[in-house]
């Protein structure tokens, strides 16, 4: 298999409209927003992308609109996951056919299994299609269970088009465990940084990233990846701790015991110019109190400032 | 004259006899052993030493008999978390009486403190002292644990001009960054000091070094470790690294028995591990031999004292 590389890779927002529908044409400005700033790939619906609360059918609609509008400008990535296997091996075949680049996938949603059958989900979407797997580390506050060293490596064994592991999950003795011991099974197999924080999984040997933050500040994001992909990692700590700031003023929005961020992560967009709507229920928006909070935590940020606002 | 912290700093086993009374004299051992390999901050007694599982007066002896064999030559931390603050504040009174050169602190173990409740701690103890203090961020998974927060650390920083670094043992980038983020800004040269050497993934943020799990058995690579790091060799930064997570997957588990059963295979005996601890079996530390030799540790490292 051609090792396909994912790069900077955004993962849009979700837009809905007051009726809780999708804004299609919101989606289609998303999109093309992406696109002019730096994407090199774009990776959907991601939890960025509120697929908890898509339907199934919205979710394939979802992608087949992308995929259109995209119109192969960039490789889409599609998320695919899910709490039933055969629902989530079911989305990913879905989306072989529609024309997605690589599948993405969680272990499974809300199950608490054991290590093996964490592996078999994981097994049964991979193979179920050709393209090239990744699973995702979720962050440990996250809605379902954490992948391990251990379930990485026994996936790697059984899937041949597993390429890699998406970190959101942003410990450090993961990352150094599963890269050196994943990497003797397989040299290729590749450490992609999941939630922005690309210097430690960089200097570790982490290729490509995955940026929720660049809908709100593509430039300092692709700053940052830049600098890493050139092995300054040093020099990128300035980048970092800015994308880390905000990163922190965003998930502390909302009354997520998750701290999702999706009430912060719209109310950002809506403060950069970018109206996106608010995050489906049962995820509640940010309150006046909270956005005020926010608008003054974001005005303070003078790399903002360099950012675009509007489409 | 301000103390700068650089480089994997060493925090020693604490020896003990067969009988499991406290080894002075293997302790000085240890200690000297350290600091001829290079060691740039001796530190004690952390986890790994066995802290809560030592009466206070024998941490008090240990800290004497560390001070005295160190001589100036390397500076000298005092880890004054306890289960009670009462010790902690008794332990900071005798290290800065006895002349060691920093404090480590936390707030008492054993209770799911709020942000509140740390700052208070933090700040009785720190005004305790005349000592530079560092603290000890601990955060466990569903925010039970120690966790300094941004805002905890920024209000600590304004209220404690003695108040100089954090030993993280987060190991985890946001978090890492929470504190990096302010700490760095507001008080240039803050130390931030990994609890164990996850320092590649941390040196580029501004980590400036590490306590040592790993340094008993293999002091050259620690040092090898943190040169390729200050050179931006990131190649062999990731060689020693994966080596390194490599001897902690090892040790981890039972901290520090198996740590203890090793170090008899490179020489340096050490004694027992104190209940409700074990001590490494026969088996273990046959099992521990042929990973040290896979690793080329053995073949590399000093062995004896």
């Amino acid at each position: 298999m051609a090792a396909f590389k994912p790069g900077l890779v955004h993962t849009p927002v979700t837009p809905f409209k007051s009726d809780q529908s999708i804004d299609f044409d919101t989606y289609a400005r998303i999109i093309e927003f992406h696109l002019k700033n730096g994407a090199d790939a774009l990776a959907l619906p991601m939890p960025e992308g509120e697929d908890l609360s898509l339907t199934d059918g919205e979710q394939r609609q979802l992608l087949e609109f992308a995929l259109k509008q995209v119109n192969g400008r960039v490789p889409v990535m599609a998320h695919a996951s899910d709490a039933g296997t055969s629902i989530a091996v079911a989305r990913a075949k879905h989306a072989e056919q529609a024309g997605a680049a690589a599948i993405v996938s969680h272990p499974p949603y809300f199950w608490h299994p054991k290590a093996s059958m964490v592996v078999e989900h994981l097994v049964r979407i991979g193979t179920a299609v050709k393209l090239p797997f990744y699973i995702v580390n979720p962050p440990i506050e996250s809605v379902g269970t954490t992948l391990t060293t251990d379930i990485t490596l026994q996936v790697i064994e059984r899937v041949p088009n597993l390429a890699g592991v998406i970190d959101a999950c942003l410990e450090f003795v993961f990352m150094e465990e599963v890269i050196s011991n994943g990497k003797r099974l397989r040299p290729d197999f590749q450490l992609v940084a999941g939630a922005d924080f690309m210097v430690t999984a960089g200097a570790l040997g982490g290729i490509g990233a995955f940026s929720p933050l660049s809908a709100i500040a593509p430039k300092l994001a692709r700053g940052l990846y830049d600098l890493c992909r050139q092995e300054k990692f040093v020099e990128a700590r300035r980048m970092q701790e800015d994308l880390a700031a905000l990163h922190h003023a965003i998930k502390e929005t909302g009354i997520s015991g998750l701290k999702d961020g999706l009430a912060g992560m719209k109310a950002a967009l809506a403060f950069m110019g970018r109206e996106c709507g608010q995050p489906r229920p049962p995820v509640k928006p940010a309150g006046a109190i909270e956005r005020g909070r926010l608008t003054d935590a974001l005005s303070a940020m003078a790399f903002l400032r360099a950012e675009p606002r509007g489409w | 004259m301000p103390i700068t912290l650089k480089g994997v700093m060493q925090a020693p086993v604490t020896p003990l006899k067969d009988d499991f009374s406290f080894d002075g004299d293997g302790f000085a051992k240890m200690v000297d052993f350290h600091v001829r390999h290079g060691a740039p901050a001796i530190a004690w007694p952390h986890h790994k030493a066995e802290s809560l599982n030592l009466t206070i007066a024998e941490r008090k002896l240990g800290a004497e008999i560390a001070v005295k064999t160190v001589a100036g030559r390397v500076p000298v931390s005092i880890f004054a978390g306890t289960l009670s603050e009462e010790d902690s504040l008794d332990i900071a009174r005798h290290a800065q009486k006895i002349g060691a050169d920093m404090l480590l602190t936390i707030s008492p173990y054993c209770r799911r403190p709020a942000q509140e409740e740390i700052f208070d701690s933090i700040v009785r103890i720190a005004t305790h002292t005349e000592l530079p203090v560092l603290t000890y961020n601990s955060p466990w998974r569903n925010g039970e644990g120690v966790e300094f927060t941004s805002d905890l650390t920024r209000r600590l920083i304004d209220r404690l001009p003695n108040y100089i670094g954090m030993k993280d043992a987060s190991f985890h980038s946001a978090k890492f960054l929470e504190i990096s983020r302010v700490a760095l800004n507001m008080r240039p040269g803050f130390a931030i000091i990994m609890g164990v050497e996850h320092l590649l993934a941390s040196y580029p943020l501004g980590a400036c070094g590490s306590f040592s799990s790993s340094g008993a058995i293999a002091p050259n690579l620690c040092n090898k470790f943190f040169a390729a790091l200050e050179a931006h060799d990131w190649a062999l930064a990731r060689e020693c690294q994966f080596k390194i997570s490599h001897l902690w997957s090892l040790f981890k588990e039972q901290y520090p028995s198996s740590l203890k059963g090793a170090m008899i295979m490179m020489g340096r005996p050490v004694g027992p591990t104190r209940s409700p601890l074990p001590t490494a079996t026969k088996e273990r530390i046959e099992f521990l031999r042929t990973q040290l030799e896979k690793l080329n540790i053995l073949q590399t490292e000093p062995h004896g004292w």
